[in-house]
């Protein structure tokens, strides 16, 4: 995880199948504040869904679901903090 | 003249790596800050199951007597430079320095949680703790137990799955399951983070009666009201609570500052497990940030990749995981994939619940390295395949 300038926080979670680019997504949520922006890399196809659930159950935005062949690239912003 | 290898920290990773180096080639130094070696999963065994079985060895007995043994804690770690400082003021130099220094709990990053961990006790602490919970889960007499790990990263993954199930066995053998609300909270989607896996637990824990929570990411736990609250919103009240405590790092002062994040694990590579921007520095086992289960086997197999890329070879880490999965009532799975293959589907049964078992028996073996042509067919033999696909 890292700080990519003000309020935005990459998240590379390519190769990670075990706990899986969940966990990065849930542990950058926990460090976040309203008005976030967090960039999530994985590769791992089942972080679609995943995406999707946690947008509506924790009320935050996904700005843009990315499948770039190499890597799948989201773009969430956290709205309820 | 040999080569100057220092090791910080003499857990499962540090013991492995330490007895894989040769001797004619490299003075190795294991840096120490206890030397009281503790077989953790173990904690379970005392926790939720009131056994007493010996977790503990000194460390002197497992590393080789080609190891120097520094018992001391390691304080400052200038990569720059090259030197560790030690809480003893020692000032210790290497050629090569590996990071092995695991992780700890910390309740202290949830409110609340200091107060309710030192009542009920966990089983990812110490025999200690793990002896407190088991004393309240012995005499529980009925009401709501929840359990789940308060933060996205736990040590074992299995782990929190494993204790709601060996709860609930213990409590059907002392007949006080039908009074019992057995709820599990979790930070993920579903009760385990990987979808092969889950979908052999999660049947399991609805047929044994276990309630889940999804997506709930502790916040704060009110221990006057025994009520903890999600990040999300929702509320959970409790009468005994099994709050597996967020972890961290090593509390090690690094220069330069930025090779470690926010919760003090080091920022490594994850197939050279080289220490960010560093040459001389590797991470491996439970202290690195690695995108990979915190499990003793990754601080095995990592220990190795290092041994071999230390005497010249080529090596890298796969991401192999490997973890079993107890449970209850005597079986197990195991959790298996890396980076390139997703964790696959494995039903549990009593045949792995023997390998698991056995593998306890000669954990202390594994860490001397005694068994390692064992250990090598194992993995080559249970080695994940399907490569992972884009679409
Ligand atoms: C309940 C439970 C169940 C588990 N089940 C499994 C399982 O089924 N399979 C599995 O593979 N793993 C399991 N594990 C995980 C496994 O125990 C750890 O992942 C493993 O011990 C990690 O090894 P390590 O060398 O990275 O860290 P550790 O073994 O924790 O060793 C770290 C060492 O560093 C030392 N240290 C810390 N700070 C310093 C310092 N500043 N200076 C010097 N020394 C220092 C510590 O004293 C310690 O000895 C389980 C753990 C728990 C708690």
């Amino acid at each position: 995880m890292q700080q990519t300038g003000s309020g935005r926080t990459l998240v590379d979670s390519r190769g990670s199948s075990c706990p899986g680019p969940i966990t990065d997504l849930a542990l950058a949520y926990r460090r976040s504040k309203r008005g976030d922006v967090i960039e999530l890399w994985a590769t791992d196809p089942g972080v679609k869904p995943d995406l999707q659930a946690w947008a509506s159950k924790t009320r935050n935005e996904i700005v843009s679901i990315d499948d770039q062949g190499d890597k799948i690239v989201a773009v969430l912003k956290i709205v309820n903090r | 003249m040999a080569e100057q290898v220092l090791i910080v920290g003499g857990g499962d990773g540090g013991t492995i790596l330490a007895n894989s180096l040769d001797r004619r080639r490299f003075d190795v130094t294991v840096l120490a800050a206890s030397l009281a070696h503790t077989f953790q999963r173990g904690f379970l065994d005392v926790a939720l199951r009131g056994r007493r079985p010996r977790l503990v060895r000194d460390e002197g007995r497992l590393v080789g007597s080609h190891v120097r043994l520094v018992h001391d804690r390691a304080t400052a770690i200038d990569l720059n430079a090259g030197v560790v400082a030690t809480a003893g003021g020692a000032r210790l130099e290497y050629d090569h320095l590996v990071i092995a220094t695991g992780m700890t709990t910390d309740p202290s990053q949830i409110p609340g949680l200091t107060e309710v961990n030192a009542r009920f006790g966990d089983y990812h602490t110490d025999i200690a703790q793990a002896k407190k919970l088991w004393a309240h889960l012995d005499t529980f007499n009925g009401g709501t137990i929840a359990l789940g790990q308060s933060s996205p990263i736990c040590k074992c993954p299995p782990s929190p799955v494993e204790g709601i199930l060996l709860i609930d066995e213990l409590l059907r053998a002392h007949g006080t399951r039908e009074r019992t609300r057995l709820v599990f909270f979790t930070p993920y989607p579903r009760p385990y983070p990987a979808e092969g896996i889950n979908d052999v637990v999660a049947p399991i824990l609805e047929q044994r009666g276990v309630e889940v929570l999804p997506f709930f990411d502790v916040d704060k736990i009110d221990p006057e009201a025994s009520t903890i609250t999600s990040i999300e919103g929702d509320e959970l009240h409790y009468d005994l609570p099994v709050v597996i405590p967020p972890f961290v790092g090593a509390d090690i002062a690094y220069e330069p500052g930025d090779v470690v994040d926010e919760g003090r694990f080091v920022i490594t590579d994850k197939e050279s497990l080289r220490v960010k921007g560093s040459d001389t520095a590797f991470a491996i086992g439970d202290a690195s940030n690695l995108p990979t289960s915190k499990a003793g086997v990754g601080a095995h197999l990592q220990a190795k990749v290092v041994a071999k890329t230390l005497a010249g070879k080529r090596a890298t880490f796969d991401g192999r995981t490997n973890c079993s999965l107890d449970v209850g009532h005597g079986r197990a799975t195991y959790v298996i994939g890396s980076y390139q293959a997703p964790v696959a589907r494995a039903a549990p049964n009593r045949l792995k619940y023997v390998m698991e078992w056995l593998l306890g028996r000669f954990f202390w073996m594994s860490l001397k390295g005694t068994i390692d042509p064992v250990f090598d067919i194992y993995f080559k033999v249970t080695e994940p395949k399907a490569p992972k696909r884009q679409q």
